[in-house]
């Protein structure tokens, strides 16, 4: 058993908040860090690793920083700038997963009235609170752009921990206009100073400033990572475009993002330009695929059947860089259009011109919509974005499943749905 | 020289040996798979090659198909259904747009483009809309599943199944027998039942004529009927529907070699 099952194992039998901690204090020391570094096969790969630990020691750790819990699509350039250690129980949810916990809480929460019905990210996490495994947050701030379940989940976990005056819910109007711009501008203004005052940690402009260059520098990297994939075929086997969601999101304003993007670009770089110089044209090429919504963190075959089958993910639709470059004279405002400037916020329209274009741009052969069990927000656009993919003569599978529970759907039904795209692909 | 196609499905094992150079079936065989699907498979094959009087080596090619299809020690390659029962379906009535399958597992839905599939739409979730669904309920009812289909046509009345899950439309049947409601309407209700989720899924391929429909519920005339009712046309059926994936694996066995 390596190293990381062994850990894996320990958490699954001691899943408690104390003994979490107590482990990631061991593991984020810095020698066991950069000798548990060294077991990545790329420097992009253990930079994300890294980075997910020191943010999680960081949130585990009963430091003087306040903790925030944050739902996914908030910009988190704000907590960054407050000095508030993110928490994003979304993501966690993910880990659950990843860690073979999710059984636990979901049963907890299941235990606790959580519906059957509700998207297992919010039920995974709201069982991990209700296990008292997460730490305990200052601040729990979430928005109602595209996800409904989040607005009522995190409200629950405030009330959890006893701090619904610190409960924070982000109004995002449906239409991108100039009064959206102001309304929003006010709120995120007016949050950041309510959580100043009462956390004491004080607002600094300067910081701010810091904060949103550092998410512009992200951003560029960012971009530059898309704009190469366009032309990228094969990729290093560590990589999957899915595992980016924690940096993407709740790193945006930090110098860590900067780092991880910017060392992906290198490494993919050089992938791209050792795939021109060994372009033989003897070998088939595989078919391109765009991956839309998430993937299941538990272990699955999904990418090991593409990869079997010649089927490569060339992008993914969660890495789409949706925002405008942030004015750092103007923070508030910026956050404000970043939120709105968002394709799951609005019509339907706004995510299907985001994927048609990622169609063209990637030239895909084929799109995967994995439809996650009870996530309204995506699934309930399935059939307008399969149409609005065939009229591109791009056919469209929609994979039913789970990206948590991963008892919800059968690897061998996965796998025939998964075959039989191929074939049609390469027919 | 011949290849063959073998679907290893949840309930039966169905073989199907095809001269290359005639394109006609030398001989097919449906067997249990029972709890051995490996087994299954070995036995088909046996069985088949012997009903065709032909020896192992004369087969070229072997695909298998189905549920079972990637523990098929013999074959050459294993593609899924969906390719097999376009491909089966199409060599029987060659402007096909639609291949409704219902075996005992679970039943799809294939769209049709020239001759290849194009989209396809799987219900493996749930017994209901399956050939299970139908078992069971004729059990509960202590009733032939063979008697369905002339129940179906000479009863005017049905009776609503509103459970969606196979054990609570057990209990819902139970439950309206004791209420003393005539048996036969309640069979009426569960063919419509059955064709009622046929239709939605047929509706979300977008329905297209020609339509034929494979697997072994295509033999209870009674679903067939009520599906025809449901989506106003005629639907084709192959003399022999069970082994239609089968016979589409032999033909993608012939462009192995």
């Amino acid at each position: 058993m390596c190293i990381k099952d062994k850990l894996k194992t320990r958490v699954q039998r001691n899943l408690n908040q104390k003994y979490i901690r107590r482990l990631l204090n061991i593991i984020a020391k810095k020698p066991v860090l950069y000798a548990y570094g060294s077991t990545f096969s790329s420097l992009s790969d253990k930079y994300l690793n890294i980075f997910t630990i020191e943010s999680l020691r960081n949130a585990y750790s009963n430091n003087n920083h306040p903790i925030g819990y944050g739902s996914l699509f908030l910009p988190y350039e704000m907590f960054h700038a407050l000095g508030i250690t993110p928490f994003l129980p979304e993501v966690m949810a993910g880990f659950t997963a990843g860690l073979g916990l999710a059984t636990q809480t979901l049963k907890e929460a299941s235990s606790n009235w959580y519906s059957q019905d509700l998207c297992t990210f919010h039920r995974s996490a709201s069982g991990a609170v209700e296990l008292d495994v997460f730490p305990k947050p200052d601040f729990v701030i979430t928005t109602n752009l595209a996800c409904d379940a989040a607005q009522k989940s995190f409200y629950i976990h405030s009330v959890k921990y006893n701090i619904e005056k610190n409960f924070y819910l982000i109004d995002v109007p449906y239409e991108y206009s100039k009064e959206s711009i102001l309304y929003l501008t006010g709120q995120i203004k007016n949050i950041c100073m309510d959580i100043s005052s009462k956390s004491g940690m004080k607002l600094d402009t300067s910081k701010f400033k810091e904060v949103i260059n550092l998410s512009n520098e992200f951003r560029k990297w960012a971009i530059k990572v898309n704009n190469l994939r366009k032309t990228l075929t094969n990729y290093p086997p560590y990589y999957n475009g899915l595992n980016f969601i924690l940096p993407f999101h709740g790193l945006a304003g930090t110098r860590e993002a900067v780092i991880l993007y910017n060392q992906m670009y290198k490494e993919l770089k050089k992938y791209l330009d050792k795939e021109e110089k060994e372009k033989s044209g003897k070998n088939k090429s595989p078919k391109r695929i765009l991956w839309l919504h998430l993937k299941p963190y538990y272990k699955n075959e999904i990418f090991n059947i593409l990869e079997r089958e010649n089927c490569r993910v060339v992008f993914e639709e969660i890495n789409y860089i949706y925002w405008p470059e942030l004015d750092p004279e103007r923070p508030f405002e910026s956050l404000a259009k970043k939120m709105l400037s968002h394709f799951l916020s609005g019509r339907i329209d706004n995510r299907i011109n985001v994927i048609l274009k990622a169609a063209r741009e990637y030239k895909v052969d084929g799109a995967i919509l994995f439809s996650h069990w009870g996530c309204r927000q995506s699934n309930g656009g399935a059939r307008i974005i399969k149409d609005s993919l065939n009229k591109l003569n791009i056919p469209t599978l929609v994979l039913d499943g789970d990206c948590v529970d991963q008892n919800n759907s059968s690897q061998g039904q996965v796998k025939t749905r998964l075959q039989g795209f191929v074939e049609i692909l390469n027919s | 020289m011949y290849t063959c196609g073998i679907d290893v499905g949840s309930v039966s094992t169905k073989v199907v040996i095809l001269g290359k150079k005639d394109n006609k079936i030398a001989s097919y065989i449906i067997i249990p798979t029972g709890s051995d699907s490996k087994n299954a498979a070995i036995k088909a094959l046996d069985n088949s090659l012997k009903k065709a009087g032909l020896a192992d080596n004369e087969i070229e090619a072997t695909v298998a198909t189905g549920y079972g299809r990637i523990n098929i020690p013999f074959a050459d390659q294993n593609i899924t259904e969906i390719s097999c029962h376009a491909r089966g379906a199409i060599s029987l009535f060659p402007d096909l747009k639609i291949v409704i399958d219902i075996g005992g597992q679970d039943s799809k839905v294939i769209k049709l483009k020239d001759g290849k599939p194009i989209d396809f739409l799987m219900n493996d979730k749930c017994a209901a809309g399956t050939g299970r669904f139908l078992e069971v309920m004729a059990r509960a009812m202590e009733i032939n599943l063979e008697q369905f289909a002339p129940i179906f046509i000479k009863t005017n009345d049905k009776v609503n199944i509103t459970s969606t899950c196979t054990v609570f439309a057990e209990s819902e049947i139970v439950s309206l027998i004791g209420q003393g409601i005539d048996k036969n309407k309640i069979i009426k209700g569960l063919i419509y039942s059955i064709a009622d989720k046929i239709t939605s899924m047929v509706g979300r391929v977008g329905l297209d004529e020609p339509v034929c429909m494979a697997g072994g519920v295509a033999k209870n005339l009674g679903v067939v009927k009520a599906l025809e009712e449901n989506l106003g046309i005629k639907i084709n059926i192959p003399d022999e529907p069970q082994i239609t994936g089968a016979l589409g694996a032999a033909y993608l066995a012939q462009n192995l070699h």
